[in-house]
């Protein structure tokens, strides 16, 4: 333990110094305003057209009835239709406004569409050279020539990538508040917002629906996105660790993550899909209660793909890298 | 500004980073919690019912407001243009008082919407009271579907074929049944709106087999203006004439919804009702 603790300050300190956090600070500080602008647009059409979001709201289950009614709709689509416009009717009967706009709001549908694409994306530029970069720029052979037993080089880097994974989280929400909540308020934090829809087919069971405020739904939604980003961290080390170098590192796990958002928007039919892990990894859909991509997904069962991929991408990391021989 | 010796950086980022570790684990353990084991509990929403607005002229008022309900001819099917009758009227209604704000509330119509489901939506749905209570006009088609049964999805021509004009009047008493109970519902929804019912015609004139449709739609636009009557802020504006002569000039290329201009001679004849 006592070497251990220099280790993962050092790992820790080296991602600092190659500038990776600051990149995705900058991404962050780059995006969120873009979004935050959207956001601002479609509040002022809608304040133009809408006395009131209620009127918004019921306008918007008529047109999703619309839609349903056509014969040009694939039946999966009408199916998360009909889920949205059960969850929707329930909000107006209950006298909540589902997207209010401010900037707490604006955070929390911001993480959530941020959790398939955007954070394996701001993960991978952190994890993505960990231990192929150092191959690249030749570093490692400087690394492991150091007398400390090679498992626990590659458990420190392993930590200091949990702790920037975290950060990224955490940071992302920060700012996305400071940043939305500027131009749309920064109230929002005691709103109610229902969970605990339970799907069945395309109707929606409300008997175990409740209101938790939206602060807390906030911190578990950012929860379930630090789950799904590490379990992209775990995958990205052991890629860095098999593949030498970065840019395919990079590729190999970008390829992946993005054939999970293609195949999870198609693969309703294909239902052995869903132990891949990247269909998995929309977690806060399931406290949304939106349809999961593939019937019969629940979230005990992403959990348990996720942790078998994190297990086994762990299992190989550690057992390549403190076996493999280093050459050049 | 001098930087930071490599141990205070080291140890910012470490404190920071394990106190975020540490608020996302309780959040995922909230998550977790809250999906395995939920327990569901009655929310108890504000009841939110909008003051009605005052009745009287449209002319003496402040603004006025339209919501929309009903089928696919309130929706505008078959205006290419998609603004449909209810957008003329809102766009008429301004030109004839130029000094009053006119708004259209909502247009809540559905495509293939029959009585019984309006009947139901008006029984429960908050979001749809909401909307009419809010106005001080409201236009509404209903009982095109119920009549024509036209089974969803099968095109209207084709319907055509399908129609059965003995079946029509089979059908009649039940519909207006279902009618009076809508405008029922919408008189104690909102009692000092100005309720415009635009009554049927029938698409199919110009085929001489369903020419006598004609009769039986004519029937139910005499028995639902008798139910309209009894209610004196409701009216009822006909369009059957509209589509007899002109029926080329004014049906869409469906063969059963008007065009833009079929809804533009609809939204006139609501604008000269209303006062």
């Amino acid at each position: 333990m006592n070497r251990l603790l220099p280790l993962i300050q050092n790992e820790t300190l080296k991602i600092w110094k190659k500038k990776r956090f600051f990149v995705i600070v900058l991404v962050l500080l780059t995006l969120i305003p873009i979004f935050t602008y959207a956001q601002l647009r479609i509040t002022e059409t809608n304040k133009k057209n809408f006395k009131d979001w209620r009127n918004q709201l019921v306008q918007q289950i008529s047109e999703y009835q619309n839609t349903l009614s056509s014969d040009r709709i694939p039946d999966e689509w009408k199916r998360s239709r009909q889920i949205a416009v059960q969850q929707l009717q329930y909000y107006l009967d209950h006298d909540v406004n589902p997207n209010s706009p401010d900037g707490v709001t604006f955070t929390r549908i911001f993480l959530s569409n941020a959790v398939t694409l955007f954070f394996p994306l701001l993960v991978l530029a952190l994890a993505s050279d960990l231990v192929s970069g150092e191959r690249t720029s030749g570093t490692i052979k400087m690394l492991l020539t150091r007398p400390v037993r090679r498992w626990k080089i590659l458990f420190s880097k392993l930590v200091a990538l949990s702790l920037y994974v975290s950060l990224t989280v955490v940071v992302s929400a920060v700012l996305c508040y400071l940043i939305s909540g500027a131009l749309l308020g920064y109230n929002g934090w005691g709103m109610p917002v229902f969970t605990g829809f339970f799907i069945n087919g395309s109707s929606v069971e409300s008997g175990l629906v409740h209101a938790i405020p939206q602060w807390l739904y906030l911190l578990m939604e950012a929860g379930l996105i630090w789950v799904s980003a590490m379990t992209v961290a775990l995958l990205a080390l052991m890629v860095s660790v098999l593949v030498r170098s970065t840019a395919g590192s990079i590729v190999t796990m970008m390829a992946a993550v993005i054939s999970g958002t293609i195949l999870s928007s198609m693969a309703s039919s294909w239902h052995s899909a869903k132990f891949i892990f990247s269909v998995n990894l929309q977690l806060t859909d399931y406290l949304a209660g939106s349809p999961p991509p593939i019937t019969g997904m629940s979230l005990g069962f992403s959990l348990v793909i996720l942790a078998c991929w994190g297990i086994i991408s762990l299992v190989v990391s550690f057992s390549v890298f403190t076996r493999q021989d280093i050459l050049n | 500004m001098r930087p930071l010796s490599s141990e205070n950086l080291w140890r910012i980022i470490g404190i920071s980073a394990v106190l975020s570790t540490l608020l996302l684990l309780a959040g995922f353990g909230f998550a977790v919690k809250d999906m395995l084991y939920p327990k569901g509990e009655v929310f108890e929403g504000r009841a939110n019912v909008p003051a009605l607005p005052a009745g009287g002229k449209l002319s003496e008022g402040k603004d006025i407001a339209i919501t929309a309900i009903g089928d696919s001819l309130t929706k505008g099917t078959g205006d290419a243009s998609g603004e449909g009758y209810v957008k003329q009227v809102v766009a008429l209604l301004k030109q004839k008082y130029p000094d009053t704000s006119v708004r259209l509330n909502n247009n809540l119509a559905v495509n293939g919407l029959k009585a019984d489901r309006l009947e139901q939506l008006l029984e429960t749905d908050k979001g749809y009271s909401f909307a009419l209570r809010q106005a001080n006009v409201i236009v509404f088609t209903i009982g095109g579907n119920d009549l024509f049964q036209i089974a969803s999805g099968t095109s209207p021509v084709k319907a055509a074929g399908e129609l059965n004009l003995n079946k029509l009047k089979a059908e009649l008493p039940k519909d207006l049944k279902r009618l009076a109970h809508v405008l029922k519902r919408l008189h104690a929804i909102n009692p000092n709106v100005q309720v415009v019912y635009v009554g049927l015609y029938n698409p199919f004139y110009d085929i001489p087999e369903y020419r006598g449709g004609s009769l039986q739609i004519q029937q139910w636009n005499e028995r639902a203006y008798a139910l309209l009557h009894q209610y004196p802020n409701m009216t009822m504006v006909p369009t059957f004439d509209l589509f007899e002569n002109a029926i080329g000039r004014y049906l869409s290329s469906d063969h059963f919804h008007p065009n833009h201009d079929g809804y533009a001679q609809i939204a006139a004849r609501i604008v000269q009702s209303l006062e």
